[in-house]
């Protein structure tokens, strides 16, 4: 192949429901990011974020209740998390899981081989040491168990050495940006950014704008109580930021079953 | 026979003849050992699930002594499999062999050049009696029936001696091995550590793969001097058709310190005791070991910290891995002596269940009759964690491999602890064939 094809391919997630030990969380989540774009998902603590992504990244714990999803148009939901992964699919976990035994380097050789994507031992290791120097994570860590041990800013620079060496096209960011000071921030943002384009999409979870200052998102949703109740430009995370989730959320949270269309017009009026 | 008072262990007329032959070859002290522990060992019975704690939890009701007969020793092709081993995992050892009635000594100048001796124990027994008494003095002569029978019946074995101030430059690897239908061994390791010298030992237990059955009852004795240091490594991977009773005990004098590595693989039963007596003031013991266990294997490791002097340390750390029925039982003592002051003593059990019929039992226990101390104990038992595997399949790693990178981390973390990286990675590799689950307990042997 030696014309450069766009890896990045759609996610369309339509009608999705999902309960955690028979409890319902998500309640029909609707939500499309076309590749290569660049979409960011907020909401409240709570809202079902964290349970979107590991429902679309394939947690066994998430029970489907109801809707798809589709990545490329291939059917997520019947494929295991594995499979799913090995179609370009890369979560960056809020709490990443420690893993003592497993060292960084084994555990990226062994990924890299089930997708495919093996190369020399040489040029592994030199790409594993530029990714590393980028993001400034120190060489010790390559013989390091996965996260054992880690600070909070260090899993988050490691998820994004994992995303790095394993170039998904599609990649959910969940909270990366949560307790990393101003300067891992941006080492972390511009990790992202490097990538982010026509060969990886981005669905970046985040309650912060400042990491959407780096990642200038196309769209962002905001999820309530288990819903895509509203979608916007840019702009509504500033507003978040400014007025916070309640001008928008209140008034579905007292009116039970309020839609979705009635929603996007209250905001429109508190924009105007 | 008188109800209620259990039977003593019916005689195995092999045994008999063997150990009367013996007796008669031997001299002195050592004759009067023999006798003395085949006289004890005829009015001890077996160890019985019922009665003994220490067998509460592996029942040897099946093994029959009476059918076995010493091992005739072991074939060219198995001797070359075993010198092939050590070279993989230290080429340049000293290779000590002991599958009586052969025995073999190679590769030895460098260390006999330096005053350390290296013979079979028998040997060592005609030409250094004050020193093979010494060092065996360290068990007594019917401890257990298993003792007893091993102080009337070894013959062969393998004994080192490290001169004062001595470093043995190279590491010695003993094999202990065993063929025959029925065979039974007596593997020996004895070894005396004057003050201040080195060591790095290992006891390397192995037998052709396959279902034959045998029976090793197996004793290491290891006296260090004060600032003696002994690295340990003990590999057991005898052919899955053979019991193995053993008892490894390190006495460690004035700040001798030990570092002991042991893999268990092999075996149908296994019982080992691993037991380290920290007598001089400053001792220090650092055990860790890894098993595996798969199929029907049955494997017990009971160990004891004797800390008895003061400012002594040691440490413990068993991670254990159970397949299929296997069963794995860990019981350990921290033994803490009133004179032991300001002893710093851990132990820690971790087992990984990886199937539903798989079992392990962990009781570590703590004795302390001193009141300034630091001692703790740790154990754990659980199947792999769901979110571990989530996470590396996460990024596209499938179930089964994502297992053998949880379960290969989980025995790593112990691995790293081996004390020679040679043996380290020879276990690492063993591992390895054990978790793709094309391994057999026992070495393959090829006819040349
Ligand atoms: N394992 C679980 N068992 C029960 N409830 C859960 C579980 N995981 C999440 N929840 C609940 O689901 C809801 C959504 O959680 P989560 O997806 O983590 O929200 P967010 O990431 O938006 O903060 C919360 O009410 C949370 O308590
Ligand atoms: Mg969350």
């Amino acid at each position: 192949m030696t014309d450069h094809q766009a890896l990045a391919a759609d996610l369309v997630v339509d009608g999705l429901s999902v309960a955690v030990d028979g409890k319902e969380i998500l309640r029909g989540v609707d939500l499309t990011v076309p590749a290569g774009e660049v979409h960011a998902l907020m909401g409240p603590n709570g809202s079902g974020k964290s349970t979107l992504a590991y429902t679309l990244s394939g947690h066994p714990k998430y029970a489907v209740t109801g809707g798809t999803a589709t990545f490329g148009g291939d059917d997520l939901l019947a494929l295991p998390a594995d499979a799913r992964a090995r179609l370009g699919l890369f979560l960056c976990f809020q709490y990443p899981t420690a893993i003592p035994g497993v060292t960084t380097v084994n555990f990226m050789r062994a990924a890299l081989r089930a997708q495919g994507k093996e190369m020399p031992a040489r040029e592994f290791i030199r790409r594993l040491n530029e990714e590393m120097a980028a993001l400034r994570i120190d060489e010790s860590f390559r013989a390091r168990y996965i996260n054992d041990g880690f600070s909070g800013g260090e899993k988050k620079r490691a998820e994004i050495l994992q995303m790095a060496m394993l170039r998904p096209r599609l990649s959910i960011l969940d909270e990366t940006d949560s307790g990393l000071d101003v300067d891992a921030l941006r080492t972390v943002a511009n990790g992202v950014t490097r990538l982010a384009g026509p060969d990886m999409s981005v669905l970046v979870i985040t309650h912060y704008p400042r990491i959407l200052e780096y990642l200038k998102p196309d769209r962002v949703h905001i999820l309530n109580q288990g819903r895509v109740i509203l979608s916007g430009g840019p702009e509504l995370a500033t507003q978040i930021e400014r007025e916070g989730y309640e001008p928008i959320i209140g008034p579905v949270a007292a009116e039970a079953g309020a839609s979705r269309t009635s929603l996007t017009g209250v905001v429109a009026e508190a924009q105007a | 026979m008188i109800t209620g008072s259990p039977p003593a262990t019916p005689a195995a007329p092999a045994f008999a003849l063997a150990v009367e032959e013996r007796i008669a070859t031997a001299h002195g002290w050592l004759r009067d050992r023999r006798q003395a522990a085949w006289d004890a060992f005829s009015t001890m019975p077996m160890p019985s699930s019922q009665r003994d704690e220490d067998w509460r939890r592996t029942d040897i009701a099946k093994l029959q002594l009476s059918g076995f007969q010493p091992s005739d020793g072991i074939d060219e092709p198995l001797v070359n499999a075993i010198r092939q081993r050590r070279d993989q995992g230290a080429a340049d050892a000293a290779l000590l062999l002991d599958a009586a009635p052969v025995t073999r000594i190679e590769q030895s100048d460098e260390l006999t050049a330096a005053g350390v001796v290296l013979s079979s124990l028998d040997e060592a027994a005609r030409l250094h009696p004050e020193l093979v008494e010494r060092a065996l003095s360290a068990v007594g002569v019917a401890e257990s029936p298993f003792v007893a029978l091993w102080n009337a019946m070894w013959s062969g074995g393998a004994f080192i001696y490290v001169p004062r101030s001595v470093h043995a430059a190279v590491p010695v690897w003993v094999a202990h091995s065993a063929a025959g239908h029925r065979g039974a061994a007596f593997p020996a390791t004895v070894v005396l550590l004057e003050d201040n010298s080195s060591l790095t030992l290992v006891d390397d237990y192995l037998s052709a793969a396959g279902l034959n059955e045998m029976f090793s009852d197996a004793l290491t004795i290891v006296v260090a001097g004060r600032d003696a240091r002994l690295d340990h490594c003990v590999l057991q991977q005898w052919g899955e058709g053979v019991w193995h009773v053993a008892l490894h005990r390190t006495v460690l004098a004035q700040n001798a310190r030990l570092r002991m590595f042991g893999a268990t693989l092999g075996s149908r039963l296994q019982k080992a005791y691993w037991e380290v007596m920290l007598d001089g003031p400053g001792a220090e013991a650092n055990i860790s070991g890894v098993v595996f266990g798969d199929g029907a294997q049955h494997l017990d490791h009971q160990s004891l910290q004797a800390h008895r002097a003061p400012q002594t340390t040691s440490r413990l750390k068993l991670k254990v891995a159970v397949r299929d029925h296997a069963r794995s039982v860990y019981s350990g003592l921290i033994d803490v002596e009133r004179i032991a002051q300001q002893t710093d003593a851990y132990v820690q059990n971790r087992n990984l269940l990886l199937s539903h019929g798989a079992t392990a039992d962990s009781v570590p226990r703590l004795e302390i009759r001193a009141n300034d101390v630091r001692c703790g104990h740790g154990a754990t038992a659980g199947h792999i964690d769901d979110d571990h595997r989530f996470y590396l399949m996460a990024r596209g790693v499938t179930a089964e491999d994502a297992d053998r990178l949880i379960v290969h981390g989980f025995l790593d973390d112990a691995l790293a602890d081996c004390p020679h990286p040679g043996v380290a990675a020879l276990i690492g590799e063993l591992l390895e064939k054990e978790l793709e689950g094309n391994a057999q307990a026992g070495i393959a042997v090829v006819d040349a």
